[in-house]
């Protein structure tokens, strides 16, 4: 069982040779009494009450939204949100019953060792690396050459709905499979390397300036629509990459700078399936977020921070709410100077950053009410690194709910675009998802931030002796997660429409 | 010997410091409860009760906490019920 050692509870390995340690000792008796069968009752009792709760909410809400038209509620807006917010709270004071940390050590521990994948991944990286360059060459060659139109187009369809959709899906939902297609690191591999050493303090700050980049880039250029366009920004992204990982070596730029691959590394911490010493590795979702060494510094938790908020903004911009303060506040700027569209791109730049920056301060803001209101010597710095992997729960939730209906419509034309990537039809078939899929969104909100209510109620029981100091020190995360619930089911809940002012 | 990633606030005095990692605790629950579950093996006898013991505290409290919560999920549930059924 790989249970991860940390550096402030004993691991269910000390406890097991404490127990197998000493007949004298009284300690046995509560350590012994914890049997698989009271676990199991625990672990299924707990399992039916939240799904049964959550599912009839969830459910619920599907009905309600699946009447065709996205702005009409059976339920008015703001019940529908309270209800949302609501769920999240119940499922945080159900998560308060679980005060067995036997119990919650044990589900976190859970793991099926899968087949040995060592002697095999020298081959596998190969492959897929060549497969990863072969398929970025093709697409910035088609690009420039191919059809301009998006959704014939073999470079948009692979970077959004495979990069962009689908990769981040299997990755929290299978395994991160990006450190073996990765076609920079394959390319950077054949070059000489690591001229410079990485300097630490800038940890993985380059990668939270990345990502925000690329978002940025991605709303305010037609990347999305224009293929040349598109290519062009591929070339640029190429260009740092492989300067970078040349500069500093792939192993520190892969693992630091790069926003794609931080980004796969830190979804993965919630898939199901990991490698292991060697092994594939299978471990219930999100039960490796209450790792210790996953956020070691503020700029982990900027990033994923900026993980839940790109997926906020890029959903509220293109709703109609969204779209009529975008014209609201450019004409409120109107002072004369400047064309529209410069001052439409300051207006978005401005909402973005000031967002992000909101998001990052109510988080960490948390972590600083966490300490003060349990009293604890431990900083909020430690706290606000120890809660941040649960996050990426609510992300991995946004995510899916955000690009199910982008991959699903779109995948016949990605079909067509890769059979015949040099003459894709000129009018591909793309799917219109039925109105559950809206349903469905809401319910992948809802089920990323519940696990992470159990991630953070977990990692609490890790962090704290006392049992009542970690239920309390739970509480301020829990209202900013409520936070994030109804802001993305808000946004969910608007009408849709094209953002105005851009390309 | 300072412990990673905590810090006392000036006008506080701890309660104690943990004998084997130097962690230090608000309250001397907590750091009972501290040695209990980090260093079970180094125990005396001695603090072997007092961990039992502030672990039985512990529970009745944490009884207390789950009535709390009961209570709070009572009323979200019987308030929602009210809600939707003037609202809807």
């Amino acid at each position: 069982m790989p249970s991860l050692p940390d550096s402030d509870t004993n691991t269910e390995a000390s406890e097991e040779g404490h127990t197998e340690s000493g007949p004298e000792s009284r300690l046995h008796n509560w350590v012994v009494s914890n049997t698989k069968l009271r676990l199991l009752i625990q672990f299924v009792t707990w399992v039916s009450i939240l799904t049964l709760f959550t599912g009839t909410v969830a459910a619920g809400n599907g009905m309600t939204l699946s009447k065709q038209p996205r702005d009409t509620l059976a339920v008015p807006r703001w019940l529908y949100l309270a209800t949302g917010g609501a769920t999240i709270g119940a499922s945080a004071l159900l998560a308060s019953f679980v005060t067995d940390r036997a119990f919650i050590r044990y589900l976190h521990n859970w793991s099926l060792p899968g087949p040995t994948v060592d002697d095999w991944w020298t081959p596998i990286r190969w492959i897929g690396h060549s497969l990863g360059i072969v398929v970025l060459g093709l697409a910035v060659y088609l690009g420039l050459t191919g059809p301009q139109l998006p959704t014939a187009s073999f470079t948009i369809l692979v970077t959004f709905v495979v990069v962009r959709a689908g990769l981040p899906m299997l990755t929290y939902l299978g395994g991160n499979v990006w450190p073996a297609l990765n076609p920079w690191r394959g390319i950077v591999s054949l070059l000489p390397a690591g001229h410079r050493t990485y300097p630490k303090e800038l940890a993985r700050w380059p990668a939270v300036g990345g990502l925000l980049l690329l978002v940025w880039i991605e709303v305010i250029f037609p990347v999305s629509t224009i293929p040349s366009i598109l290519s062009l920004a591929i070339l640029g992204y190429s260009a740092v990459t492989i300067a970078g990982a040349v500069l500093f070596g792939p192993d520190a730029w892969f693992e630091n700078a790069d926003p794609l691959s931080v980004l796969f590394r830190f979804f993965g911490a919630v898939a199901p399936v990991k490698r292991r010493d060697g092994k594939l590795t299978v471990k219930l979702p999100g039960s490796d977020l209450t790792d210790s060494d996953l956020i070691t510094d503020t700029s982990d938790v900027a990033f994923v921070i900026a993980l839940i908020w790109e997926l906020t903004y890029s959903g509220f911009i293109t709703t109609q709410t969204g779209a009529a303060t975008t014209e609201a506040l450019v004409s409120l700027s109107n002072i004369g100077v400047g064309a529209v569209q410069i001052r439409a791109i300051l207006i978005y730049t401005l909402l973005f950053v000031s967002g992000y920056v909101v998001f990052f301060a109510a988080y960490w803001y948390a972590g600083v009410l966490s300490r003060r209101r349990t009293g604890t010597y431990i900083t909020a710095k430690r706290i606000a690194f120890r809660f941040a992997p649960s996050l990426l729960a609510i992300a991995a939730g946004y995510h899916l709910a955000h690009y199910t209906g982008l991959a699903v419509s779109l995948s016949p034309a990605l079909g067509m675009a890769i059979l015949s990537p040099l003459s894709p039809p000129a009018n591909p078939l793309t799917l219109s998802p039925p109105g559950w899929f809206e349903g469905l969104s809401i319910a992948y909100v809802l089920i990323g931030h519940l696990l992470a209510i159990w991630a953070a109620h977990a990692t609490a029981y890790e962090l704290f002796s006392s049992r009542l100091v970690a239920i309390r020190s739970q509480y301020p995360f829990i209202v900013v997660m409520i936070g994030y619930t109804v802001i993305s089911l808000w946004i969910l809940s608007l009408p849709g429409a094209t953002p105005p002012y851009l390309p | 010997m300072s412990y990673e990633g905590t810090t006392v606030p000036r006008r506080d005095s701890p309660a104690g410091e943990c004998d084997y990692c130097g962690h230090p605790f608000p309250t001397t629950d907590r750091l009972v409860l501290h040695k209990g579950l980090e260093h079970p093996q180094e125990l005396d006898d001695d603090e072997e009760d007092a961990f039992l013991s502030v672990r039985a505290d512990e529970e009745d409290e944490l009884r207390t906490l789950r009535l709390k919560a009961l209570g709070a999920l009572v009323l979200l549930y019987f308030g929602f019920l009210m809600l939707y059924a003037i609202v809807a």
